[in-house]
């Protein structure tokens, strides 16, 4: 009986410290809305700046031939490469079962879906027009003319449109119990308010029946098998938009797999620091604890090696086959006279995570978050190399010329931080950034398992 | 009809509760059980029973999209041809990523749908119970379902067997 009585207080000690996350959406912060305040004065440089060149037309980037994509393909892939933080690193430790990813599934989940939201407004910002975006739709058009399927772009966006819906449906399917927990709550706390108005609608009548809970976990289970090959199979796509084009240092084989390595490091990254500010901001280090850091960094450690090896791999075999346009990129990104670009992605995306994270406490949340910051930065460069090397030296040399970005894409691209920073901050204060339900079912399993070790002793 | 509520702390005493009920003869489709988190599946009124038909019908949402997905480039490509210089106009490779696109979305599309329906939301004539806040302290509620006039005896019963 003494383990019963241990396990009925351990239950209430949880629900005490389960108003951690609960507080945030059910009381009023000044904080977090001025948090919310100040990234959406940042977001709206984005707005100013792309209504700037609406008005102005696309001129006023400093895109040019033969430099087309600039800054704003640049940002594109990088967002979407941070869009796999979540989505993918969930389904993955749920088909694993990884018990420790319960406090972590939710935070990694909204990075997706507002960093393929953002992502997917850069080909708009990139037309000019985007007025003219549906020309890509497949509807029946008076026009005449049908999108072309042969072409990556149209890949792009069938993929895109495909993870983007996926991702929000499994950010919104977990978050069903949850706004149910937060609705009976409020009912007996303030029936009559706009949130619990909000909580009930989120909730659609969800009441906590085995059969729901059953179909619900069945659905998750689904939803996880399904995105993970829509995952990998969105940044293949975003990194055949380069390697299907006969331009030095793109046409290659492994780019598919190099991106996808590159889009998990760099989503780890965003989930590394947005979790060592949320633990720090909210006072949740009981969830996002050291554990939870620890395996984390391990993984992250990981792909920091796989996206060395990738890197290196790709670069020695142009070397090797020295052949003259690819040289000519490759002498460029790492001799030019912008070299110390290339060799401060190399520091921060090689040298400091490879000097760091192999040790326990180097895994430590301070340690993992300066780590991802500077792979952030370093992965964004890696995208500008990418895109803007070979496009300043393509493969006929006559149409050779450089690239430097216009305040209108300087504005776009912190605006576009400002952007995911306001909707991570607003959505902070909506949802349970830690999933409650799927926390207490971790507790139950522990709990389970203890009573029967407990009677199997005493039988 | 009236309905007879208990609000259980610990899953362990729910169980005893059901265990008791059931030997007092009580239906499965009068007892409701409720949990603010998913309970050990063994965890069920007697002779109840939960299923789903997520995975299959996941499966089929997949055939159908990326049946769906592939006529429309079959189609569409043929109906609007554009040059490709001697290239098929329906490659395989290329239609294939389309296709790919379209089963995600049909068995996207047919997951979610098969939960909605299955759960039975958005319940919009779901109507909170008296005891329904105490879900949210994560503690397991079970309705059972009885006449005006019945007896509460056997219910009384069930729940002193639970505390003890």
């Amino acid at each position: 009986m003494a383990s019963v009585a241990t396990a009925a207080a351990e239950a209430a000690e949880s629900r005490e410290s389960e108003q951690v996350l609960v507080r945030p959406v059910t009381t009023f912060r000044p904080k977090l809305l001025l948090g919310s305040l100040l990234a959406g004065g940042v977001m709206g440089l984005l707005f100013y700046s792309w209504g700037y060149q609406i008005v102005n037309d696309i001129g006023v980037a400093g895109i040019s031939r033969p430099n087309f994509w600039g800054f704003y393909i640049v940002n594109f892939v990088f967002w979407i490469g941070i869009s796999h933080a979540g989505t993918l690193i969930s389904a993955i430790l749920r088909v694993t079962q990884a018990e420790w990813r319960r406090p972590v599934t939710r935070c990694a989940e909204a990075i997706t879906t507002f960093a393929l939201m953002i992502g997917g407004l850069f080909p708009l910002i990139h037309l000019g027009r985007p007025w003219v975006f549906w020309y890509m739709v497949p509807l029946p058009t008076s026009r005449g003319i049908w999108p072309n399927f042969r072409s990556p772009l149209m890949w792009d966006i069938m993929a895109i449109s495909t993870y983007l819906l996926g991702s929000m449906l499994y950010l919104f399917l977990p978050m069903i119990p949850d706004m149910a927990i937060l609705r009976d709550k409020t009912m007996k706390d303030a029936p009559g308010s706009l949130r619990t108005l909000f909580f009930r609608v989120l909730a659609m009548g969800w009441r906590g029946t085995p059969q729901q809970w059953h179909s619900l976990e069945a659905g998750i289970k689904a939803m996880a098998v399904i995105i993970i090959p829509v995952a990998i199979s969105v940044h293949t796509i975003v990194s055949w938009d380069f390697a299907m084009a006969i331009q030095p240092m793109w046409h290659s084989a492994i780019f598919g797999p190099y991106f996808v390595v590159g889009a998990i490091y760099s989503g780890i990254a965003v989930l590394m620091v947005a979790m060592y500010l949320l633990r720090r901001g909210m006072g949740i280090g009981e969830y996002l604890s050291d554990k939870v850091f620890n395996n984390l960094g391990l993984l992250f450690l990981a792909f920091a090696m796989m996206w060395s090896y990738f890197t290196f791999a790709e670069h020695l075999t142009v070397w090797y086959g020295s052949e003259h346009a690819e040289m000519a990129v490759f002498n460029l990104r790492l001799y030019g006279p912008a070299a110390w670009v290339f060799w401060t992605m190399i520091v921060t995306n090689v040298v400091i995570p490879l000097l760091i994270l192999p040790f326990p406490k180097g895994r430590s949340p301070l340690g993992t978050a300066i780590v991802g910051l500077g792979v952030l930065v370093g992965m964004w460069i890696e995208r500008y190399l990418i895109v803007v090397n070979t496009l300043s030296l393509p493969r006929l040399d006559f149409t050779v010329g450089s690239y430097s970005p216009s305040w209108t894409e300087l504005g776009i691209l912190v605006g576009s931080a400002g952007m995911f920073v306001f909707l991570y901050f607003t959505f902070v204060q909506l949802i349970p950034i830690v999933s409650i339900w799927e926390v207490r079912e971790g507790e139950h399993i522990r709990d389970h398992k203890a009573q029967t070790i407990i009677a199997g002793e005493e039988a | 009809m009236g309905s007879f509520h208990a609000v259980f702390a610990r899953p362990e005493q729910a169980r005893t509760a059901l265990a008791r009920l059931a030997s007092d003869g009580v239906s499965s489709d009068d007892i409701e059980m409720r949990s603010s988190a998913p309970l050990d599946h063994h965890l069920l009124p007697h002779g109840a029973s939960v299923s789903s038909r997520v995975p299959w019908h996941a499966l089929i949402g997949g055939i159908l999209g990326g049946i769906a997905f592939f006529s429309m480039v079959k189609f569409t490509s043929e109906a609007y041809p554009l040059p490709t210089g001697g290239m098929p106009i329906v490659p395989l490779p290329t239609s294939g990523i389309i296709t790919f696109e379209g089963m995600a979305i049909g068995a996207i599309l047919m997951t979610v749908g098969t939960v909605l329906f299955e759960c039975g939301l958005p319940g919009l004539r779901s109507v909170a119970g008296p005891l329904d806040h105490h879900l949210a302290d994560d503690h397991v509620l079970i309705t059972v379902q009885c006449g005006e006039d019945a007896s509460t005896v056997w219910a009384d019963g069930a729940l002193e067997t639970a505390r003890s």
